[in-house]
């Protein structure tokens, strides 16, 4: 399985991250390796798999969700105190001119 | 002084010493030793020294329970509010959480003594911890070879005697192969038996917080107290309460010897797993030799799975609201996609990838719902397994500890030593690793009992035949009356 650079671009703009070119020649031989290591269940399962919908292997029964109960929530400038709040706010640069 | 928490616990309400002494020696033990072998990431010798004082109060008061006092660690993905916790990842450097972890809380409430956090995979994505930001772990066996990972730093520390006991997490063997490979007990409970919340997620369907301690019975003390359904766990369920009752009667079980998880290993390694089950056998137990044939696939659905979780769970690292933030950007934008490739490192950005691409539209099918699918048949063929045995006895790891960078060449290789460890998860069972020999390196070995979901009690039980009657001598035996 090859991949191009134009999918790694693509794969790491939907991941937000970015790659220098150096970084990409060397990331994609990588990839393409553990690409190549999770096809390995293509084959395995024979057939069409658009009629499964039920994909999620661990899910939480309609039954077993707890009450909507009204608690506290954390104080704001607990929330806050990982950054230099302003007013209660979380900080960055203006993006509205 | 290499002691159990039964040990410690016994010399603490007889008067013999008293935490705030006990919590110290450790603190000068970690002082001294820590540096040569890098298990810890950061020190809570403050909150150590506040727990001591309050541990020996309750102690006088008589309200003491088997782990009131005890000093021990916890791997540095379970948050701790006011004190570092940081993944072992530039992303959440500085990062102090506003609230416990369900598993911290409640031991903090029993007395427990928090030392530090200890060091990691970044993520807890890897099998040796070289991930680390901070570093690598070295292995107080052998300081040329890795300690396993992720949940390396913890069973480092307690190896070398630098925590009676502590807590890691496992998503794919993250606490059982460390364990293995330092020598000690690593426990993974059954999905939903501990609860998770505080427990920074890298596959949230896979992920499980358990001990990692100097004997079964700890395991099971540990287990005790950390159990147990929690409403901030939508997936936590509510197990068997009170305390586990440890016999080691092994008379009559089906121990099950699955061919997929046997071949290819060390041969060194499978005598020493044999050795066991031979003693096993002599106390009345059966052997049943089985074929899972779906267990061939484990490791890709697991990668898969987990990257696929992985890319969703990271989403939330954008620099806004805690940890690393990049300094040079144009836009909001720009700052996020900065703070994160300058604070990721190279194999977490890697399972980014991975699981954006399964995840994404024309790949979704042909992997991430294959992978659904292959996890359903895994699943399927252990409960079938489990209709013809009790337990399933394998080895952990089918090699010993690697060298330090022996990752380095090839990017998947170190994922294949996870193959007796990652069905375990993808089905969400419970599992321990015992220590059970060396190999001609002096390297330890490790033995792995799998059982039914939510047998945990059962295999605790298993494993205790091992240390009450000294079939694995590496194994520490204190008398396993529990107070």
């Amino acid at each position: 399985m090859s991949i191009s650079q134009k999918e790694i671009q693509t794969l790491a703009r939907l991941s937000r991250l970015e790659f220098s070119e150096e970084e990409q020649e060397k990331f994609i031989p990588d990839f393409e390796e553990i690409i190549a290591f999770a096809d390995r269940i293509n084959g395995e399962v024979v057939g069409d798999t658009s009629s499964i919908k039920e994909v999620a292997a661990r899910t939480i029964a309609w039954e077993d969700l707890r009450e909507d109960e009204v608690t506290d929530s954390l104080p704001n400038e607990k929330i806050t105190s990982n950054v230099e709040a302003q007013d209660g706010y979380f900080p960055v640069r203006r993006v509205v001119k | 002084m290499k002691s159990t928490i039964l040990h410690l616990s016994k010399m603490l309400q007889s008067g013999e010493i008293t935490s705030v002494q006990l919590t110290e020696q450790y603190i000068s033990a970690i002082e001294k030793e820590n540096p040569a072998i890098n298990a810890y990431v950061n020190y809570t010798f403050d909150q150590a020294r506040a727990n001591a004082i309050e541990a020996d109060k309750l102690i006088k008061e008589g309200r003491a329970t088997a782990l009131t006092g005890i000093p021990f660690t916890l791997k540095d993905n379970i948050a701790t509010d006011g004190m570092l916790t940081t993944c072992c990842s530039k992303i959440l450097q500085g990062f102090k959480p506003y609230y416990d972890a369900t598993v911290w809380s409640k031991l903090k409430a029993q007395g427990a003594v928090l030392l530090g956090k200890t060091n990691m995979d970044e993520f807890a994505m890897g099998s040796t911890s070289e991930t680390s930001v901070y570093g690598a772990p070295l292995n107080p066996i052998d300081k040329t070879r890795v300690t396993g990972g992720s949940s390396g730093g913890v069973a480092a520390a307690v190896c070398a005697n630098l925590a009676a006991y502590g807590l890691g997490s496992d998503t794919g063997g993250s606490i059982r192969q460390p364990a293995s490979f330092c020598g000690i007990v690593g426990f993974k409970p059954s999905y939903g038996a501990v609860s998770r919340y505080g427990l920074i997620a890298y596959g949230s369907s896979l992920d499980q917080i358990g001990p990692m301690t100097r004997s079964v019975t700890d395991a099971a003390i540990i287990f005790d107290a950390i159990k147990g359904e929690d409403k901030k766990d939508g997936t936590s369920v509510a197990t068997p309460s009170g305390e586990t009752k440890l016999i080691g009667d092994v008379k009559g079980l089906k121990i099950g010897v699955v061919e997929e998880l046997t071949d290819g290993v060390n041969p060194e390694i499978l005598q020493a797993v044999n050795g066991v089950i031979e003693a096993y056998q002599k106390a009345g137990a059966q052997v049943v030799k089985l074929s899972v044939p779906a267990l061939k696939l484990a490791l890709p659905v697991y990668y898969i799975i987990a990257c696929a979780e992985a890319s969703s769970n990271l989403g939330r690292y954008d620099g806004i609201r805690y940890g690393y933030r990049a300094s040079n950007y144009s836009g909001l934008d720009d700052m996020v996609t900065k703070t994160r490739s300058e604070g990721f490192g190279k194999e977490v950005k890697k399972r980014i990838m991975l699981g954006t691409y399964v995840l994404s539209s024309g790949y979704f099918d042909a992997y991430y719902k294959k992978a659904c699918v292959l996890r359903g048949e895994v699943e399927k063929q252990i409960k079938e397994c489990f209709e013809k045995c009790d337990f399933i006895f394998a080895p952990t790891v089918p090699q010993t500890a690697f060298p330090l960078g022996y990752s380095g060449g090839n990017a998947t290789e170190t994922y294949l030593s996870d193959v007796c460890t990652v069905p375990v998860n993808i089905a969400g069972l419970p599992a321990i690793s015992i220590p059970c020999g060396k190999d001609k390196n002096g390297l330890p070995i490790g033995l792995q009992i799998i059982g039914r979901k939510y047998d945990d009690e059962r295999v605790l039980n298993a494993a205790y035949f091992a240390e009450k009657y000294g079939v694995c001598e590496d194994i520490q035996f204190d008398g396993g009356v529990k107070l």
